[in-house]
């Protein structure tokens, strides 16, 4: 039943032409501002592309989770869903999944431009990183997302409840890339200490939350 | 009227309280050798922090029991705890700017260590907290919303100071600081525990004025509504 | 069914405390003006919204306490229609099948019932505001409700379209929100007037002496 919101979500999103290639657009407009606003050069691009990767990832995400729930509520049809006996948790958990895959695809453009415009080193623990990190903040930001939507101030309070949550997610995940993208081995610590774990244990960790709590803030 | 009397005999000692705390600290710690007179601002700065950290607790709680029982007077306190939680949460993170600067010179490097975060990052849960109670739709809504964002926001502080301490391991070369040294002289220590006391009550009595103040809005409220009802129950609405 | 029920959003009192009773196959027309109440009775009959107190009761089951199972035995059409703008209109009927665990047949029946197969294809961005609300008719009776909760269905729908409600209407218990007096004289039993809030008696009843002067004439 998750699936099914999902795919019919996606469905919309790939109809509607309009999220994907906005989020695309921002993503390389954002990594062209970077380039002249850091006066990037072969130097300093690896090092800035860690901190530019996470920044254009996070306002991204702000975006994608602003539009996420924006349309239910246009259309009332959060509630059309609600009243079937699909329950909340998993109405939630197809969100949390379209919108991670968006996310996801926005991360496909962003990539990869990074590595051409930026010349920024992109390794396969640095996908990884991005990969899984994605799953955690995505889980978070459909719920505030949720809860947001409901409220009068929606584009107030999405980034005011979504930055602090995602930030062990920036912390850990930066310094990971960095790790990567400047070629240190992060081997010396121990296998709890790796930063895929303990982004792998966030994901879990928020995800359970997310779902208890999913019930609270779709239903009254 | 003993509700209020209460009240007044909780503001005094209270208030009894900082002044006796702040004889102490100014006139019967000792001044610390490496970092000066400043580092006299660290007990209220840490009380503080205990404090904000206790009325978000508080506010959990509150929330918790809101979600589960349906309790009013939890969600009560969790407003409560949030106004004045937001104060001292403010409070002990410029009283920590202030006493960092002499101290690191607000090296960026050095100033967002794992308490300072998470510091930073409660005063935002705060924030949003009382901004969702604003922005719902007040009565059952709001409550139940802010009570979701207290509870996320709840297990997100420690993962917040977990993962800036493990960035920390990381970058070399960083020094681990307790205020005043490794071990406090105990003039120190007694000093930094009348305070804590002192802050603490303080906090607590913010708390119940608070509550005092939201419990007798809620009282008005419902005269409003009942004043409604009553106005729509009378016959010459029929 | 309804005993003592009031709405309140803060100190505002929205609906109340209103008594309510409708029996099994009744048809209810609520009717009032704006800002009179309906949408957030229809919305609490409906269990999208809880009471701030009282009672309710909905095909005998406790509105707060058995909400999944009465769920089930509902079909709601709010203000808004409910439905996916940028997919057509069989996949959104075939979308909330999928919610109810229902297969494709239901939905194509469905859509046959309000007479939309042609358009089976169209975008619901496309599809005129009647058969935006044609369609989310089909969505609300998909799963075969025995209660259908309406808020002001006929607000763009044509002449046709209003036999359509009298067919869904069959053996059915409706509660139908309306500004449309002549169709709800038309299609149901029984009305109930809200103005502010409160009941203040059914117009077709032989003792009101007038109706409230919002209807269009009765």
């Amino acid at each position: 039943m998750a699936l099914a919101v999902a795919r019919k979500d996606l469905r919309g999103e790939l109809r509607g032409r309009e999220l994907l290639p906005a989020l695309a657009q921002f993503v390389v407009l954002a990594l062209i501002i970077a380039n002249f606003a850091f006066d990037l050069d072969l130097v300093s691009g690896p090092r800035l592309s860690p901190g530019i990767l996470w920044l254009v990832l996070v306002f991204a995400g702000l975006v994608a989770f602003g539009r996420a729930f924006a349309t239910e509520k246009e259309s009332g049809s959060l509630e059309a869903m609600l009243l079937t006996p699909a329950g909340p948790a998993s109405i939630f958990a197809g969100k949390a999944l379209a919108s991670a895959a968006l996310l996801v695809a926005c991360e496909a453009v962003l990539l990869p431009s990074m590595a051409v415009f930026l010349g920024s080193p992109i390794s396969v623990a640095v996908v990884a990183t991005v990969l899984l990190a994605t799953g955690g903040m995505a889980t978070l930001g459909c719920l505030f997302a949720a809860l947001a939507a409901q409220t009068r101030a929606r584009e107030l309070l999405l980034p005011v409840l979504a930055l602090p949550i995602w930030v062990p997610f920036v912390v850990v995940g930066g310094r990971a890339v960095q790790a990567a993208m400047t070629g240190q081995s992060l081997a010396a610590l121990p296998l709890s200490g790796q930063p895929l774990v303990i982004l792998a244990d966030f994901d879990i960790l928020f995800l359970v939350v997310a779902s208890l709590a999913a019930r609270f803030v779709l239903d009254d | 009227m003993t509700e209020n009397r209460r009240l007044y005999v909780l503001t005094a000692v209270a208030l009894g309280g900082m002044l006796v705390a702040a004889g102490m600290i100014f006139l019967y710690a000792p001044q610390d050798a490496l970092q000066g007179p400043v580092q006299r601002i660290f007990y209220l700065h840490v009380s503080s922090a205990i404090a904000a950290y206790a009325c978000f607790a508080l506010v959990v709680a509150g929330g918790v029991a809101y979600l589960w029982k349906g309790s009013l007077r939890s969600d009560r306190l969790a407003r409560a705890a949030a106004a004045v939680g937001l104060v001292f949460t403010t409070n002990a993170f410029v009283m920590g700017m202030i006493w960092a600067k002499p101290i690191w010179n607000w090296d960026p490097s050095k100033t967002w260590d794992a308490r300072v975060t998470s510091t930073a990052v409660l005063w935002v849960v705060y924030a949003g907290y009382l901004l969702v109670r604003r922005f719902a739709t007040p009565g059952r809504q709001a409550m139940r919303l802010a009570a979701v964002v207290g509870i996320v926001g709840f297990a997100d502080v420690p993962i917040v100071h977990f993962s800036v301490q493990w960035w920390r391991t990381l970058h070399p070369g960083r020094v681990i600081d307790a205020p005043g040294g490794p071990a406090l002289p105990p003039e120190m220590l007694l000093a930094f525990m009348v305070t804590m006391l002192a802050v603490l009550l303080l906090a607590g009595t913010l708390v119940a004025v608070r509550y005092r103040i939201e419990a007798r809005r809620d009282a008005l409220e419902e005269r409003a509504v009942a004043a409604q009802l009553k106005l729509a129950a009378s016959p010459g609405s029929r | 069914m309804a005993d003592g029920l009031i709405q309140r959003f803060g100190a505002l009192v929205a609906l109340g405390p209103l008594d309510l009773e409708l029996s099994k196959g009744e048809r209810l027309a609520v009717l009032g003006g704006n800002g009179a109440g309906k949408t957030t009775l229809l919305r609490m009959l409906a269990t999208v919204a809880r009471p701030a107190a009282g009672r309710l009761e909905v095909l005998g089951l406790d509105a707060q306490r058995e909400r999944e199972l009465l769920r089930a035995r509902l079909g709601h059409v709010g203000h808004q229609v409910g439905l996916y703008p940028a997919l057509t209109a069989l996949e959104n009927l075939e979308f909330f099948a999928t919610l109810h665990g229902l297969g494709r047949a239901e939905s194509v029946a469905a859509l046959a019932l309000v007479g939309l197969s042609s358009l089976a294809r169209r975008r619901v961005e496309q599809l005129s505001r009647g058969q935006q609300q044609r369609l989310a008719l089909g969505r609300a009776v998909l799963h075969r409700p025995e209660l259908l909760v309406l808020d002001e269905p006929d607000a763009s729908l044509d002449c046709e379209s209003r036999e359509l409600l009298g067919q869904l209407f069959e053996g059915r218990t409706v509660v139908m929100a309306t500004h449309d007096a002549q169709l709800a004289r038309q299609v149901c039993d029984r009305a109930l007037l809200l103005r502010t809030g409160r009941d203040a008696g059914d117009p077709w009843s032989s003792h009101m002496l007038h109706p409230a002067g919002m209807l269009g004439g009765t």
